[in-house]
């Protein structure tokens, strides 16, 4: 798991189906004292968090498959929970 | 997932029959400073890399790839590939917090 702030989003119209009606965040992973660690990284934002919050990210691309029921979807990334405290 | 600038195209001979229907291209992965430039994108200081593509991403394109284990999903028999495009992008909004601000 990645901790990260969200950064940005992105819009696509051609993607993998499992991307239909996904909202795609872009973040920058960071580390336990909020410095940038990494190049940004694009996620599925199923709670929609807002511009600069802290979220953690999971890299599990088999639970992933499950909340956006297709088998063979590749995506990985997706937004698990926003971080109050740390 | 990734954000990547298609640069160029690979066209192989022979390959694995499992890659039928796709063709590969090579990208540049974009850090933060390619990703907040104006215009965006360019030619990244990391490693490009190649990725499988059935989608049609052209040169100058940004598109989201996959690295790692999940980017065989999409095929219906094990196949060797590393990385796969999944999305096209139209366009995307990066905007860092400033120093300090963060």
């Amino acid at each position: 798991m990645i901790l990260a702030r969200v950064d940005g989003h992105a819009i696509s119209s051609l993607g993998h189906p499992s991307l239909k009606a996904q909202r795609i965040v872009l973040c920058t992973p960071i580390n336990e004292d909020g410095i940038d660690a990494g190049l940004p990284i694009a996620a599925l934002d199923p709670i929609g968090a807002g511009r600069h919050s802290r979220v953690f990210i999971t890299t599990d691309g088999s639970w992933t498959q499950n909340t956006v029921h297709d088998e063979s979807s590749p995506i990985r990334n997706q937004i698990m929970g926003l971080v109050d405290t740390k | 997932m990734k954000v990547g600038r298609v640069i160029g195209n690979l066209t192989l001979s022979h390959a694995d029959s499992g890659f039928r229907g796709g063709r590969f291209i090579v990208l540049s992965p974009q850090g933060k400073e390619e990703l907040s430039a104006t215009p965006p994108g360019g030619l990244s200081k990391h490693p490009s890399m190649v990725a499988y593509d059935n989608m049609g991403a052209g040169i100058g394109d940004d598109i989201l790839y996959v690295e790692g284990a999940e980017a065989m999903q999409p095929f219906d028999y094990r196949t060797p590939v590393d990385a796969i495009c999944v999305a096209i992008l139209d366009r995307y909004e990066y905007a860092p917090p400033s120093a300090g601000a963060a």
